[in-house]
């Protein structure tokens, strides 16, 4: 959270010569940033980022608390002057009192609540408050309501006054919102509750939407007379969920959900009557409600200096850190070798355990002033995940002409049919922020086609990857998270992505099988397509994209997609390469041309070869046709084979014989015929 | 025989000038000096002449070797000559190239990032994206009511809630790999950078629903500050250069005590401060020492161990380098944008 602060008003509770720059300087170093400083007339104004944790400093008293700790710990002259007024008696002013009738249905929802009712006079008030509420953005409307706001902006405790006369029968009830109940609130805005939240109602109405907003009905107007000053803390999450689903924060709402100080709630108000009786002649009618049912206690921490001096890297003097932490406004202790601090009533919920008084000292004590060093000890002997390969990959996959596209991994539910897994099958978000990202995609496939079709008219060519994560859905537990490697080329075919995917096993030094694609697809054509093997292993699937896809992604080229699971092939070794002598012996060439079944896959023909014949070193296809001439249905392939021996050059005899053999296999399992 | 002599000269002479390149010239050397050619044919001639002949005879056909290798020498020097009146080439025309593809900037800084932090003895680790709320969350030191942990900020997924684990979410940092490699270590000591895709409820300018961050984590028995800020100053000159220098200011997470921001010095300005930083800083990311809390989750005692984590956006780290204006532009996959890296 952001807040605005006028150095001048800062000034009013930080007494220093240090110019505003320094103070910033010094904040920012050890405390909450000021992101920006800006001249405004003679003034500065500064904008500061307080974190979740510290809403003791989202004021400008609070900012004063913390700069005046920071410089006195860094040998500043400062000092902190309380608001004036923090101490005024509560007491009636008047004999005859209003009596106000309190109750709170539960004390979960309200942890203090305090009220007072005041006679006043309305009217504009002074120009040094109308000034300041301007320079933080806020619009002045008159004394009592402008009162409301500089206190919470001084002192970061939000309040609210209501119009006593208008509360029915003077009674106030803090309850849970029931559901279906409406509020219209200060804004004019009618707003329907979410069951649950905290609101007040007198004996009729709803008064309030608590610490959010008050209502419209019982608000001050020029014509009031009597108030409520009203000053309390309410349950964060309460608070947070509300305007969550009204999807309305304010800023009292902002500072009720990080929770406030309960100890200073009788002060802020005591500051505000005090201020009421100077801008607005304001006297007490009631007796002072305070309703505290469970007193905020602060923890004792105790910390050794040894384990201080090892988080800092340094040695820091046990008087310094006393310095310090008094100065923050911590109560200390020193003992034997360690220290024993309380935290003020305004840490009370941040400061939990030791570590955290070891963040209080480094910061303030100064974080550049820490030396810079080099982790030492031991480095841990630990494998890397076979992502740092995957750079490696990446890398070898550009050189061979291909570009890396990063696409979002959730993707829509009309994507996702392109894909054939049902919605019901795949790993779906509870809260999309948008149809289009609903499901965490099954394969890459789509996402890639997707980036295609907005490219295509670009390039006329384009070849692109992506490795990702993948999700399949399980019966138990998380889902299986794959890595897969996705190809997409445009104006492309069959032979091209299979020979990419060759390379790649060349490059991963595995071996690859291409077997028939056996199993229905909504991606690829399964005559056009073939399933990619590692032993018996199925590690992916390449092919020529379906028609319903590429109408889908309004593709014009023949496209050739494939995805291999990099999970999967980093799990078997890569082959090793022992060393084969380079042989001495030339090899004896020879081809073999005969008439086979078109469907007879080339595969088969060479491995039926290989099988017949242990001297055969290397075989190619080197020619296939079909031709009328050949017979129905029928194919001419001719191969190469190189017969090789380490001993000595094949004699043509052996060679002779290896043919038969092989022929023989040919002709016996695969029913070819041979052409001579 | 002086006539056979002449012939084969001739013959020679005549082949010679008709060659055209250095191939033709070789073979037509094998000819002439090769098992069956003309001169060596001669040569077994030799034997049929009368003993008296047969020196002079050797002579001649020795002299006629000579001038044959001669004539081939010259023809051979003329055909290099020749060569040098081919049109010289013009050095600026295109060559023939092979087809490069081009990296995913996002890809690019992982690499870098990763080398870095090797050369600090960290190893790379992967985990899950779609996690458990205990590792993401709950582990973390962040309370059930932690804003992070509502869907208004973090995806969550259809399943079922596992008793000791809770809901399955889309992680939103990397840190649900802090416990999990606790887990998987045991005993420290642990150096670990973790690079996944995260995912958060929100787009704009800054914003992208699925982003990269990068997570280091270290634990050892003695670990500090000054060595956070060591490390983050050697990765800080190694990636944006020897004169940027970095910062921690206090902050706030719920997994780490004390916690940081890291800031760099902006090399637009050099760290006078401009309209693009904050007063001559740029925030880098987040940081702090890991919560005893996150060590008790990851069963490793806070009082013999100690360490700290560091992680914040790759994408916001590269668009810091290379002045890219708009995040969500990583993601639009133009391919006129991916063929700039």
């Amino acid at each position: 959270m952001n807040i605005i602060i006028p150095i001048s008003w800062l000034r009013d509770y930080l007494k220093t010569d240090l110019a505003a720059k320094t103070i910033a300087n010094y904040l920012t170093a050890s405390g909450p940033s000021v992101e920006k400083t800006e001249k405004k007339g003679d003034d500065y104004i500064f904008d500061i980022e307080v974190t979740t944790n510290r809403a003791d400093a989202s004021s400008v008293f609070g900012i004063a608390r913390e700069a005046c700790a920071i410089l006195k710990s860094n040998g500043q002259k400062a000092e902190l002057i309380e608001p004036k007024g923090l101490e005024t008696s509560l007491e009636p002013d008047v004999t005859v009192t209003n009596p106000l009738d309190v109750s709170i249905a539960d004390p979960k929802l309200c942890p203090r609540f305090c009220a007072i009712v005041l006679r006043i006079k309305i009217d504009q008030s002074p120009a040094i408050v109308k000034n300041r509420l301007t320079k933080c953005g806020i619009r002045p409307i008159n004394n009592i309501v402008d009162i409301t706001n500089y206190v919470m902006l001084e002192t970061g405790q939000p309040m609210h006054a209501f119009d006593f006369d208008k509360i029915e029968n003077s009674k106030m009830l803090l309850r849970a919102s029931k559901e279906g109940e409406k509020i219209t609130t200060l804004d004019g805005i009618k707003r329907q509750l979410p069951k649950g939240s905290i609101v007040i109602s007198d004996a009729k109405k709803l008064i309030d939407l608590c610490g959010i907003m008050g209502a419209e009905n019982s608000q001050i107007t020029s014509r009031t007379q009597r108030v409520v000053f009203f000053v309390q803390s309410y349950n964060p999450q309460i608070i947070r969920k509300t305007t969550q689903s009204l999807a309305f924060r304010t800023d009292a709402a902002a500072r009720f959900e990080k929770g406030v100080d309960l100890e200073f709630i009788p002060q802020v108000l005591s500051r505000a009557v005090y201020l009421a009786k100077k801008f607005a002649g304001a006297k007490i009618i009631s007796e002072l409600v305070d309703i505290y049912p469970k007193k905020q206690e602060s923890k004792t921490i105790r910390l050794s200096f040894a384990k201080l001096n090892k988080y800092l890297g340094i040695e820091i003097e046990p008087n310094k850190v006393i310095q310090i932490l008094t100065a923050l406004g911590f109560k200390c202790v020193l003992e034997i070798a360690q220290i024993k601090a309380t935290a003020p009533s305004w840490r009370a919920t941040d400061i939990e355990a030791d570590v955290d008084l070891i963040e209080e000292i480094a910061r303030v004590w100064g974080y550049h002033k820490l030396p810079s060093k080099l982790p030492t000890g031991e480095v841990p002997q630990r494998e890397n995940n076979t992502l740092t390969q995957v750079i490696e990959l990446k890398k070898a996959l550009r050189y061979l002409g291909l570009s890396e596209a990063i696409t979002y991994s959730i993707i829509s539910k009309s994507m996702l049919a392109q894909t054939g897994v049902a919605p019901k099958d795949a790993v779906e978000l509870t809260n999309p922020l948008s149809e289009e990202w609903q499901f965490m995609r099954p394969t890459i496939i789509p996402s890639l086609l997707d980036v295609l079709g907005k490219n295509q008219n670009l390039e006329s060519k384009i070849k692109l990857f992506e490795i990702a994560k993948t999700y399949d859905k399980q019966k138990k537990g998380l889902p299986t998270q794959d890595l897969k490697l996705a190809f997409a080329l445009s104006d492309s075919n069959f032979l091209e992505i299979k020979g990419l995917v060759e390379n790649l096993f060349q490059i991963l030094q595995r071996e690859a099988k291409f077997t028939k694609f056996n199993v229905p697809s909504a991606l690829v054509d399964e005559t056009q397509a073939s399933i990619v093997k590692m032993g018996d292993q199925t590690i992916g699937g390449i092919g020529t994209l379906k028609e319903p896809p590429s109408e889908y992604f309004k593709l014009t080229t023949p496209i050739a997609i494939g995805e291999l699971n990099l999970s999967k092939i980093y799990a078997q070794a890569p082959t090793t390469h022992s060393y084969h002598p380079i042989p001495k012996f030339p090899p004896v060439i020879e081809d073999i041309s005969a008439i086979y079944s078109v469907h007879t896959p080339l595969g088969d023909i060479t491995s039926e070869a290989k099988k017949a014949s242990d001297l055969i070193k290397k075989i190619e296809i080197i020619d296939v046709f079909e031709d009328p001439k050949l017979g129905e249905e029928k194919k001419s392939v001719t191969f190469r084979l190189t017969f090789q021996k380490s001993s000595s050059t094949p004699t043509p005899e052996e060679v002779n014989d290896e043919k038969t053999k092989i022929i023989k296999a040919l002709e016996t399992n695969l029913r070819s015929k041979i052409r001579k | 025989m002086d006539n056979k002599i002449r012939q084969i000269l001739g013959d020679a002479q005549e082949k010679i000038t008709k060659v055209k390149d250095q191939k033709s010239l070789n073979d037509l050397y094998v000819e002439f000096f090769g098992k069956n050619s003309p001169l060596n044919n001669l040569t077994s001639e030799i034997s049929k002449l009368r003993a008296e002949d047969r020196p002079k005879a050797g002579q001649k056909i020795n002299a006629a070797k000579s001038e044959l290798e001669r004539l081939f020498e010259e023809a051979k020097k003329s055909s290099n000559a020749k060569k040098h009146h081919i049109a010289a080439v013009d050095p600026t025309a295109p060559g023939k190239k092979q087809q490069i593809g081009h990296l995913h900037l996002v890809s690019q800084a992982i690499e870098e990032i990763v080398d870095i932090f090797k050369k600090l003895g960290f190893t790379l680790q992967s985990y899950p994206e779609v996690d458990w709320d205990w590792y993401a969350f709950e582990s973390l030191n962040m309370p059930a009511e932690h804003p992070a942990r509502d869907d208004w900020e973090t995806f969550f997924i259809k399943s079922d809630i596992d008793p000791k684990y809770g809901k399955q979410v889309l992680t939103p940092h990397t840190s649900n790999g802090q416990v999990r490699e606790m887990e998987i270590v045991k005993k420290p000591p642990i150096r670990m950078i973790n690079i996944s895709r995260c995912y958060r409820r929100q787009i704009d300018v800054s914003h992208t629903p699925m982003f990269h961050q990068f997570e280091g984590l270290l634990i050892d028995q003695n670990v500090s500050i000054s060595q956070l800020k060591g490390t983050f100053d050697y990765f800080a000159s190694e990636f944006f250069g020897k004169k940027r220098v970095t910062r921690l200011r206090p902050h706030h997470f719920r997994f780490t005590e004390p916690s940081f921001e890291v800031d760099i010095t902006c090399d637009i300005c050099d760290g006078r401060g401009c309209r693009l930083c904050k007063e001559g800083w740029l925030e880098l990311g987040g940081a702090g020492m890991v919560h005893p809390n996150v060590l008790r989750a990851g069963k490793i005692d806070p009082d013999q161990y100690m360490g700290f984590a560091f992680g914040w956006g790759v994408e916001r780290t590269i668009s810091m380098k290379t002045k890219l204006p708009d995040i969500r532009l990583f993601y639009q996959n133009d391919i006129r944008f991916l063929e700039q890296f």
